[in-house]
């Protein structure tokens, strides 16, 4: 009896615990399974299911956790409170701090991660270069703030294609000329689409990164022309002196070094590298650029902060459509040779109302028709104002039959990976769908009628010549 | 001396229309003719086919088929009929020879109205 008990027990008390991890399994399937339904592989909509709060102004979702020393809390409030503002649910964590988990039963807990931790040199059990990892597989968006200190988050930054100034070395520029320490610098506002067009300068006080040419990263912020990365006191001269003698060579200088990097993987997750945590403070944000004029600071944390959140920039398919010329309705197969239209439906999200809204302003999507190979690739071009945010192109379907694919694939920096595969059987023309009565065949007609005709004719002749015939015969032999 | 190889060359082809007129009989002289129909009806398809279009190209084969097809039931009906090869065919008469080529062109035509398209 005692066994049975034994034997019983762990599995009642198993029983609650192994529900609800299979509940949420269960629904990342479901989800995955819309997201597949529809033959769009577009991440934000995957997740735009999961969580349909009126109030997220994010399209993934509008928790996000903090992770930061409890005794720098307080130093970005009003980047928080930006946040806030937004929708946004802000929670902390210390480095150090055993709860909230960043990842529970398989589930991340937070559908955004700041980490503002950058001097920090130990962390968590779960936190990780591995977990940080396996959060953006799981669609959640990093905001990674380093410094110039070496971290094991610095060694991370390098699996992202981006290579840390040596440590010690801020990003130094004595132009345009400041009072402040040369470490501290004004940088006009970059213009791109990512950021909102606000003038004034960033001030900006950290490290900076080279990048590859990863087509992943999106650079958000680069250095300015004239800046170097160095050390501020001491030897600083020497080192350049010492650079310029090698052509150079081992100098980080220069326009193409990023300081606020923004990677897109391939599921459509987003991480930005912010090489100096002073950018989002408050001190940076209230600090004047020019006596009465304030920091673009702010307005600059905010945008990418929006950005690495997927609230800007951000694209799905709706649905796509395919029918033959003078049809509504989809068919089952096509027959080669077919004139075909092709509709997809792109939507951009909004980030001011929670909304998709038709986007039309895509001016270079493609559309392949493929079997291995694209046979057709043609441009998807806007209908225009009568049917906002529909792409549509009509084509002529290959002479060639198979299993074919309309693809549309996209992918620009800065914006969601549009993706979206519809496969589609096409066949050769049936025994009696081809054309008939060519003009070019009717000599063959002829040749074969005029057989005919000849045989009858001649069938006759010899019918009626045979008689004639024998009646000769019979007279030649009589 | 020289007209002479000139006459001599010409006399063979001479002779033998000469003689195929003479000893050909009736008969075998309208099959012949029907032959020659369909040899210039099957080069005209061919030389329009390698000329001008072979498209579409199944109308091409049934319609220069038929033409063979036909010449070659017709040249056998030519054969069992000929007094000449009596010897050859003793068991075929020429009722029964024509009956085999009408049989055989039926069976053929129906074939090429079929491909024809």
């Amino acid at each position: 009896m005692a066994k049975g008990k034994l034997k019983n027990e762990p599995h009642l008390f198993l029983a609650q615990p192994i529900k609800t991890k299979q509940d949420a399994i269960t629904l990342t399937w479901k989800v995955k399974a819309m997201g597949t339904q529809v033959n769009t592989i577009t991440p934000g909509r995957r997740k735009a299911f999961a969580s349909t709060s009126v109030y997220a102004k994010s399209s993934t979702g509008d928790s996000v956790l903090v992770i930061v020393e409890p005794k720098k809390q307080d130093d970005y409030n009003m980047f928080y409170e930006g946040l806030r503002e937004r929708g946004f649910e802000v929670t902390f964590r210390a480095p150090r701090a055993e709860t909230p988990l960043l990842v529970e039963d398989d589930v991340p807990n937070f559908s955004h991660v700041i980490i503002f931790a950058s001097e920090t040199k130990s962390f968590a059990k779960d936190i990780t270069p591995q977990s940080l990892v396996s959060l953006l597989n799981q669609n959640t968006n990093l905001l990674i703030a380093l410094s110039t200190k070496q971290t094991q988050l610095t060694s991370l930054a390098s699996e992202f294609s981006l290579s840390p100034a040596p440590p010690g070395t801020p990003l130094i520029s004595y132009f345009p000329a400041h009072s402040e320490s040369p470490s501290v610098i004004p940088i006009p506002a970059p213009s791109s689409n990512l950021i909102s067009t606000s003038k004034a300068p960033i001030w900006y006080s950290g490290t900076s990164f080279a990048l590859s040419n990863n087509p992943l990263i999106v650079p958000i912020l680069n250095a300015p022309p004239h800046a170097f990365a160095s050390e501020v006191d001491g030897g600083s001269a020497d080192s350049l002196v010492d650079a310029t003698e090698k052509g150079g060579e081992g100098l980080w200088a220069g326009s193409s070094l990023g300081l606020v990097t923004g990677f897109q993987t391939r599921n459509g997750a987003r991480i930005v590298w912010a090489g100096g945590v002073e950018m989002f403070s408050d001190e940076f944000a209230q600090k004047e650029v020019a006596p009465g004029k304030p920091s673009g600071n702010k307005q600059f944390a905010q945008d990418v902060a929006a950005w690495a959140f997927q609230e800007s920039n951000v694209l799905r398919i709706d649905h796509i459509s395919h029918h033959q010329v003078n049809e509504t309705e989809p068919r089952e197969q096509y027959t080669t040779k077919d004139q075909l239209v092709y509709t997809a439906h792109i939507s951009k999200y909004n980030p001011q109302n929670g909304k998709w809204n038709p986007y039309s302003d895509i001016t270079d999507l493609q559309l392949s028709f493929t079997m291995l190979d694209p046979h057709v690739r043609t441009a998807l071009p806007a209908v225009g104002p009568s049917s906002p945010g529909d792409y549509t192109v009509q084509f002529r379907a290959p002479d060639r039959h198979g299993v074919f694919k309309f693809v549309v694939d996209w992918k620009r920096k800065g914006w969601t990976y549009l993706f979206s595969s519809t496969t589609v059987p096409v066949v050769p023309p049936r025994h009696d769908g081809y054309p008939r009565f060519l003009s070019a065949a009717w000599p063959y007609y002829i040749g074969a009628i005029s057989t005919s005709v000849a045989f009858f004719l001649f069938s006759t002749i010899w019918l009626a010549g045979e008689i004639k015939e024998r009646k000769k015969g019979k007279g030649k032999t009589e | 001396m020289a007209p002479k190889p000139t006459q001599k060359a010409q006399s063979p082809i001479q002779s033998l229309w000469k003689a195929y007129n003479e000893e050909t009989s009736d008969r075998l002289k309208f099959i012949d003719s029907f032959l020659l129909f369909l040899m210039l009806s099957g080069i005209v398809q061919f030389l329009y086919c390698i000329l001008v279009t072979n498209y579409p190209f199944n109308a091409f084969l049934s319609g220069f088929s038929s033409t063979v097809g036909q010449f070659v039931l017709t040249a056998s009906l030519r054969s069992q009929v000929n007094p000449d090869n009596q010897a050859e065919f003793k068991e075929v008469s020429p009722e029964r020879a024509f009956a085999d080529f009408a049989l055989g062109s039926i069976v053929l035509h129906f074939f090429v109205y079929n491909f024809l398209g």
